[in-house]
Formats: structure tokens, sequence, C-alpha cells
């Protein structure tokens, strides 16, 4: 053994560490975005496969050449970028333009993420700035246009111009979002499975329920900030009459289970974490009942991205009563 | 393996689960390093003023004799085998590189280990008398502080504590010896233990074990029904199995309910907390006058051939420790002097034992921090995990940016190292020596304010 002189690692401790690991958490968030994802696929049809591609590979090149160009290691295989771009893709339209995605992505990962100093230090969530991008840049895309589900085999359903649920409800009430939404089967359905017209992602609350799910089981996200945003939009469409109709729609749910939940920017503290999502969720509804856009989650979150923080040293963790050794 | 707490005895906030890893030693019983043929003795082996040699270069000693004085505040050093004293010389130190070492080569003319006879007193001793024979057989803290017992003692005593809670959690995880020294020695670890309350002037003993040894937790209740003597009652509290039981605060608040105050020691709210092996070591001190000659410990860990738990002399070699468990295998790249939480990586082997070396733990595959560590993704894992309910994330964002300064309303000067942190950061983030450094910045600055 001394022999051959051999050298030993003389790191501190502790010695032992964690199996977790920052890229197997995020590849653990995309592999639970697949059920959705193949799922919004699957239904919107082959545009909405581009769309998806596009924007994962303007993510991860614009990840690649902003860190060659800095000369930082590149963190491709952490997943995060491919995360963003996923996020990006499941909030659009699956009828927008593939290179509309890329530009979005590209977007949200240099500005939203790079511009920052990169993974850790962006405050606000970049696939959602990518989203805010788009609405800004090309609003027609992003809002009109909306595909009714074209599954892949069968005959292409009509009504390529159709509004979604949520923008029905908005501009032409209860009854005319109901009539929209049952058209193939039942509102409830139609609202879970996905067979409506939507954004890629949000079609079907069952899917992203399920990969909520995955997360909360393997302890990736708590329910705090999910529950919370639901709660929010709960308390701030009550007196609209229809807040199951705001709860089962639109993207609020990616944006409860997925986009709220972003480490970086959302903050770490449970009673931090609670507070956060319910100022999401009261903004949504707000956004939602009184203001310009069907869908308020978006804004709501990148609204509270900014706070979080403040919210951090505002419900900063209580102090053991025992912490401090004497000196 | 997690329990449901609510049954169990455990701490309040934060702590981890990093797996026991206890299975490769758990079942083994304590063996007897063979005969070494050198032991090397640092002269200053605790807090404290360094021993003073009482016995000449080229003397022949016998075990168990003395032959160091520990002067005003420290423990005297005794022989712990036969054999002739070496020059006292600079010789490499587990903790401290190089410390000044006596040295006894064994020689079978010394003779035997001397002989101790009952003291048929022993239960009925003055306090005095109690006290001296704790600090005349050199006993230290066995849990790994290495502070003489007998000052502790003497603190709890003025201190005016009620009660003694024994520490049987062992939290760290591969470590084994004090599991085995409950299973080998219960009866005398009980009686070690009201030895201890006595001379402290406690009324009641609690041992805290960790609910995962349940034969040591069943071989104590047995020996302290067993009990004789009955005016200091004994209980033992099963504890949750999660790190760190073991924190003397953390273990006070499981077993007694009663909460350390910060910066404070147990004794401010009557406790005094001892280390089970220590009991035994007060045992043989007060019946027979035995001084602490040996020490067990686990060598384990996957980088050990024959991971075992080994009785061995004081100051005997590492090396030989690791060879008589067969040797590290060549995977090996980390060398773990204690429990892989809270212990030190050692450069080397040819160093002596200490009497606060508890464990060596052979661990093979890159560590935590060969491969660098991310920026902070904000997941807040630290946050929950940390048992003081600090915040090391905050505190290194700031380190890492110069604002070292800034660190004190973030807990950095009430961090333990207990590491919980560290091991839950999926971004590899050393926080314990963010930490560290924040410490020791506000601390110099603390003492540059009030120099000026
Ligand atoms: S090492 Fe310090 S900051 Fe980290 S968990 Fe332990 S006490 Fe908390
Ligand atoms: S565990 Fe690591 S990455 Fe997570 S908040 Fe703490 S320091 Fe940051």
């Amino acid at each position: 053994m001394s022999e051959n002189n051999p050298t030993f690692v003389l790191s501190p401790g502790p010695h032992l560490h964690t199996e977790e690991s920052t890229s197997k958490i995020m590849w653990w968030v995309n592999g639970s975005l697949a059920p959705a994802v193949l799922w919004g696929v699957f239904v919107f049809g082959f545009n909405a496969a581009l769309v998806v591609l596009a924007s994962i590979a303007g993510a991860v090149l614009t990840e690649f050449a902003s860190q060659k160009a800095l000369g930082r290691r590149p963190t491709l295989t952490d997943g995060s970028a491919v995360c963003t771009g996923l996020l990006l893709a499941l909030t659009v339209n699956p009828n927008l333009p593939a290179w509309q995605a890329f530009l979005g992505a590209m977007f949200a990962i240099g500005l939203g993420k790079m511009i920052f100093g990169g993974l850790g230090f962006n405050l606000f969530n970049p696939a959602l700035l990518g989203r805010a991008f788009l609405m800004a840049t090309f609003p027609l895309n992003m809002t009109s246009g909306w595909a009714m589900p074209r599954p892949w085999f069968g005959a292409p359903l009509d009504a390529v111009t159709t509004a979604t649920p949520l923008a029905v409800l908005k501009e032409q009430g209860i009854e005319a979002a109901v009539q929209l939404v049952t058209s193939p089967a039942g509102l409830w359905n139609a609202l879970a499975l996905g067979f409506r017209p939507g954004s890629i992602g949000e079609v079907s609350l069952v899917l992203v329920a399920l990969g909520g799910g995955i997360l909360l089981a393997r302890r990736i996200i708590t329910l705090a900030i999910p529950l919370s945003v639901l709660a929010g939009v709960a308390l701030s469409t009550l007196h609209t009459g229809v807040p199951l109709l705001h709860l089962m729609s639109g993207g609020l749910w990616i944006g409860a289970f997925y986009m709220a939940t972003d480490y970086v920017t959302s903050p770490s503290t449970t009673r931090a974490q609670i507070a956060f999502g319910l100022l999401i969720g009261l903004l949504t509804g707000i956004i939602r009942v009184y203001g310009g856009y069907p869908e308020g989650i978006c804004y709501a979150i990148l609204i509270a991205n900014a706070m979080a923080p403040a919210l951090d040293l505002w419900f900063r963790p209580r102090r053991a009563a025992i912490a401090g050794s004497p000196s | 393996m997690t329990h449901s707490s609510s049954s169990l005895h455990t701490f309040g906030r934060g702590g981890i689960h990093p797996g026991p890893h206890k299975e490769a030693t758990a079942s083994r019983e304590i063996e007897d390093l063979p005969a070494p043929s050198e032991v090397v003795l640092p002269l200053l082996q605790h807090l404290g003023e360094p021993a003073e040699p009482c016995v000449k270069k080229g003397e022949m000693v016998r075990r168990g004799q003395k032959i160091a004085e520990g002067g005003k505040t420290g423990v005297p050093l005794h022989a712990p085998i036969s054999g002739k004293v070496k020059p006292v010389d600079k010789r490499p130190h587990p903790t401290m590189a190089i410390a000044p070492s006596m040295a006894i080569g064994a020689n079978a003319e010394a003779g035997p280990e001397l002989e101790f006879p009952e003291d048929p007193e022993w239960r009925n001793l003055p306090l005095e008398e109690a006290l001296s024979r704790v600090r005349e057989a050199g006993i230290v803290g066995l849990g790994g502080a290495a502070f003489p017992t007998w000052r502790k003692l003497e603190f709890a005593r003025a201190a005016k504590v009620d009660l003694l809670v024994m520490n049987g959690a062992e939290c760290e995880p591969y470590l084994t010896s004090d599991y085995r020294v409950m299973l080998a020695w219960p009866t005398e670890i009980v009686e070690g233990s009201v030895l201890i309350a006595k001379i402290a002037g406690a009324k009641k003993v609690q041992i805290g074990v960790e609910s995962d040894k349940p034969d040591a937790i069943e071989a104590t209740t047995k020996a302290a029904a067993a009990l004789t003597q009955r005016e200091i009652p004994v209980e033992v509290v099963p504890c949750e199995a999660r790190y760190p039981q073991g924190a003397e605060k953390q273990l006070v608040f499981a077993v007694s309910g009663r909460t350390v105050p910060a910066r404070q020691l147990p004794s401010a709210v009557g406790v005094l907390v001892q280390n089970v092996a220590t009991a035994h070591a007060v045992y043989e001190a007060l019946r027979f006058r035995k001084p602490l000659l040996d020490r067990i410990l686990t060598v384990t860990g996957p980088g050990i051939v024959q991971p075992r738990n080994v009785r061995a002399p004081l100051g005997a070699s590492l090396a030989d420790i690791v060879e008589f468990c067969g040797g590290i295998k060549p995977e090996t790249n980390r060398m773990v002097a204690g429990g892989p939480m809270m212990g030190r990586a050692l450069p080397r082997l040819d160093v002596p034992l200490i009497k606060g070396m508890n464990g060596l733990v052979m661990l093979t595959g890159r560590g935590p921090l060969e491969d660098g560590f991310g920026p902070c993704i904000r997941c807040g894992r630290c946050l929950d995990a940390c048992p003081l309910g600090l915040e090391p994330d905050q505190v290194s964002v700031r380190v890492e940016v110069g604002r070292t300064l800034d660190c004190e309303p973030h807990g950095a000067l009430d961090c333990y190292e207990c590491g919980c942190c560290s091991y839950v950061c999926p971004s590899s983030r050393p926080l314990v020596q963010f930490m560290q450094v924040a410490k020791s910045a506000l601390r110099r600055a603390a003492a540059t304010r009030s120099a000026s």
C-alpha cells in the first residue's frame, strides 16, 4: 500500500453526498413533461411537432453559442436549456410557424437567462419571457388561428380560426364557451383530455397533472406553490360564477406545476412559496376577469418572479431555538 | 428506514437520512489488533496544555504505567503497550501534520501489563477521589471532541446539572463502534453512567440510542433494569435514526424535551452530555483504577478489504490497523478519520490512533467536490436540511461575490458544520466551507472592531 505511494483526495467534509443533482432534477422535469408533449403533438399534428423541436433547438443552440462566445464551460447536459425550450413550446399556439418558435426560444435563453449570468442568476422565468416576446412580436400568430384538434389519423377537424375556450369565455360569455368545448366531447371531458383548441401543452389537464404528480413523488417540487396558485385563482374568480372553468382551463396547470415552481425564479422557503403562489393566482384571476388578455398566468408569474428574492428575505426560515454554539 | 417519528424521540427541524451504511460492521464483534511493535503518543491530544513526560528515554515501562503528567488542565498519558521509551520527537499527527510525541517500542523485557485489582468501595467513593480517578485515568470525551472528562464533570457539577444524557445515538453513517460497545458492555456502561451522574450531581440518566439499533436498546434497557443500586434512575430512550441526532443540543431535546438556548451549553438547562464509550472508561477507572489504554474504532467503507470493529492500543499506527483489516482496495480515493459527515480526510496512514478517533472510513468513487460545483439554483433543499434554520444558500452566494460581512443575518456565526446542507445540495456546493469562510471573516472583523 505504501510501496507505490497512492495519493488521496483531501476534500473537506462532508464526504458523502446525495444522489440528487441539478441535471438529474432537470431531466426528471423534462421526462415528466413527455406525456403532455406527446399528447399535444398527437392531438394537433405535424406542425406542433415542428414547434416543439424548433423551440428546443433554439434554446439549446443559443445556450451553447453564448457559452462558447463567453468562454464558459458548456452546460447543455444539465438539461435546463432543453427544459426551457420544452416549456416554451407547450405555451404556444400549435399553428405557430416553427421559425417563430425558434426565435422565441433564442430570446428566452439569450435575454432571459444567459444575460443574467446563466442558470441560477436569472430573475424571470426564461420560458415565459420567451412567450411574452412572442406575444409582443407575433401577436397574430400567437393568439389567432388556433387549430381545432386534428389527429394524425383521420380527417382533420375543421375550424382553423377557432378561439380558445378562455377567449370565448372572455368575449362571448359562458354559454358560448360551453358550447365550444362541448362540440366534440363534454365540457369537462374536453378540458381534461384535450379535444379542444389551445396551446400545445395546455390541452390535457390529466397529463399535466400526471407530470406534476411525478415531480411531487420525486420530491422535486412540493404542493406549496401549485396549490396556492390554484387557491388564488379560485378566490379571484369566485364572483364570476365559473371558478371551475377558470381552474380547469388554460395553461393554468402548466403554470402552477411547471412555471411557478421553477427553482431559480421562485422563493425557497415554504411560507414565501405560499405567498408567491397566492400572488400568482390572484393576479391571474384579475387579469382574466378585468384585464386585456384571456389568459393571465404568464404575466402573473413574471410579475411574481420579480418579487421572489424579496419574498425570500421577508419569509426567512425560522431560526431553531438551539442555534448557536457558545463562542 | 424512515420511521414515523410520532412514537420516537427526535429533534425539531431539518436533518437528513444519508443511509446507515452500517451493514458491513454492525454484526461484527470487536476484534483486538495484534500487538503493535510501536506506539506513538502525541503530547497534545486535546485542547489544553501538552502532557509532561515523567519517564526517561530508554526506560522500560509496563502497559498501564503513567508516562506523562497532564498538568493543570490536561490528563496524563499511560503506556498502551509494554516496552522501551523512545526519545520525544516530532512525528506525523492525524490532524496537526506534525507534533511532538512520545513513542514506545514493544519489548518483552518490560514485563506484562500492570494489574488493576478491584476497589470494593468503587460505588461509594468520595467525590474528590472519584474525580481524581477519572483524571488520572486519562479519560477524554470518546465521542470525538476529546475534551478532558474530569473538567467537563467539574464544570457540570458547578453548573448544578440534574440530568445526564448519554449519547448512544451514533448518527454518523458507517460507524458502529459505539453500537458494538453498547452490545459488549451494557452493564458497564449503565454502571459507568450512574458513576458519572453521581460525580456531576445529576439525579437521573437518560441513554439516547437511535432506533435502528434495537439490540443495543434492549441490552442497555436490560442492564438498567438489573441495577442493584437504584438511587439514580436510568432510562433508555429510543430516538429516530436521523442525522444529526447525536449532536449535543439535538440529542438533549430529543430525549429530555429541553431546549438548550442559543449560544449556551447544555448545562444551561441542567444537562450534561457524555458518550457511551466514555462511560465504559469511567467505570473501569473508578472500579479498577484502570487508565484509558485502548480505543475502539470502526474501520470500514467500500475501500477497505475487511471491514471490522477494532480495539487497538492508543498510539498504534493507522497503517497497522488498516493492514489488520486486509488493507485498502486500489480504488480508495479518500481516507476519512471519524465519520464521513464530520470527519477529516487524511493524507497518510503513518499516523497514530488518537483518543478521539472513532472511525476510519475508506471511500471510493469521486468525492463530492472533485468535479467542481455549480451555481445555486435556489432549490431550497439546504434550508430544509439545516437543523438550525440557517441560510447556507444566502451565505454562499454572498461569499462568492465577496460580501462575507453581510452574512451574519443569515446565520454564518451559528453554523456548527454538521454538513447537512452540503450533503443535499444538488449543485454540490461546498456550503459548509462557505459558512466557515463567512464565520471566520465575521470573527476577524469583530476582533478588529473591538481592538480599535
Ligand atoms: S453545516 Fe451549518 S448551515 Fe449547514 S446544515 Fe449544518 S448548521 Fe446548517
Ligand atoms: S441546496 Fe444548493 S442549489 Fe439548493 S438552494 Fe441550497 S445552495 Fe442553492
